[in-house]
């Protein structure tokens, strides 16, 4: 665990580094994105997945093809899930990172890099 | 400052990753009741309809109810299937367990649940829409009744009446011990063609009273 900060758990959303980098992955068939990079607080690699789903009926007409949605734009909060112990983590909490938690812009065609916002 | 629900509705989402297709399930159990509902409120709705059979309407109608109730009934019955497979599922569907073949494999699954709730409902309505014409089809169209003595159906009963001066056939009118009447089957048929609209004056203008003494015998018969 060589790059891993040790930092207490702390829900807080915290400022990227300028010359921090995330790599926005759009998947082949296009329903999910991948997001990696280090998280700005313990500096754990992150990788963090954003799937398509549906809430409710959907409202695409005939023939058009289901498989393939909407590029995502705008951005993507993302959160540590370093999968690293850090104390002060309530043994009730859903999560398995430090608790940081940043946006990352993400490119209209589906795939990129970006700096956090 | 720290904006938590940002990072809660993030959590919300990767965990619907996991949860979207029972989430899906449930929704389509949703639809497959309330389209089951749908269907018994048609029973309900026309619970005081006024024909219980096609008898008696004219062969096209006949045909048309019937043929709208079949229609009526397939799609029905594959809307149904459509609402069970989407809030069950399909049997003998499989995948390998590996972690990306199972995201792909929920994510298809959940489109093609939605399909076929989608289907389903499409299918249900135009089922439920296809009863209500027949239903409606067999209230507004009228019906020759037998039992009607102006003519206006089925001619009968036949009897043959043998006088002195021979035998006469035609649709039994009355009978009394004065005379019996009957409506020439032979005179109605050339009238009806002629004047449809006057078959009621031209019924009371072929009946033929045999006076009772004349009447030897009154035989019924199934046609003249």
């Amino acid at each position: 665990m060589p790059d891993h900060a040790s930092t207490d758990f702390h829900e807080h959303e915290t400022a990227v580094r300028p010359d921090d980098r995330f790599d926005v992955v759009r998947s082949d068939d296009g329903r999910w994105y991948t997001v990696t990079g280090l998280c700005p607080t313990c500096r754990a690699t992150v990788v963090f997945r954003v799937a398509y789903g549906v809430l409710g009926p959907s409202k695409r007409l005939w023939g058009r093809d289901p498989h393939r949605p909407e590029p995502l734009t705008g951005s993507v909060t993302v959160f540590c899930q370093c999968g690293y112990p850090h104390a002060e983590r309530p043994p009730e909490s859903p999560d398995t990172g430090c608790g940081a938690f940043w946006d990352v812009p993400v490119s209209g065609t589906g795939a990129g890099q970006g700096a956090a916002s | 400052m720290t904006d938590l629900a940002k990072k809660r509705f993030a959590q919300l989402g990767q965990q619907l990753q996991y949860d979207q297709l029972s989430t899906v399930r449930r929704q389509a159990e949703g639809w497959r009741n309330g389209l089951t509902g749908l269907t018994g409120l048609v029973g309900v709705v026309f619970v005081l309809k006024g024909r219980e059979s096609v008898a008696g309407m004219p062969g096209v109608w006949r045909w048309t109810t019937a043929l709208l109730l079949v229609a009526a009934f397939v799609l029905l019955l594959a809307g149904a299937l459509c609402a069970v497979r989407a809030a069950h599922g399909q049997l003998g569907q499989g995948t390998w367990l590996s972690g990306e073949r199972l995201l792909a494999a929920v994510l298809d699954e959940v489109e093609r649940t939605q399909s076929a709730v989608i289907t389903a409902r499409r299918l249900s309505i135009a089922g439920l829409s296809a009863i209500v014409i027949a239903i409606a089809v067999s209230w507004l169209v009228p019906v020759k009744n037998a039992a009607d003595p102006a003519g206006s159906g089925k001619d009968g009963p036949y009897v043959l009446v043998v006088t002195d001066r021979g035998t006469e056939c035609g649709t039994l009118v009355v009978g009394d011990a004065g005379a019996v009447t009957i409506k020439q089957a032979k005179a109605k048929a050339e009238s009806d063609k002629e004047a449809p609209q006057k078959t009621t004056l031209d019924d009371a203008r072929q009946w033929h009273r045999i006076p009772a003494d004349d009447v030897r015998s009154v035989v019924p018969t199934d046609g003249c």
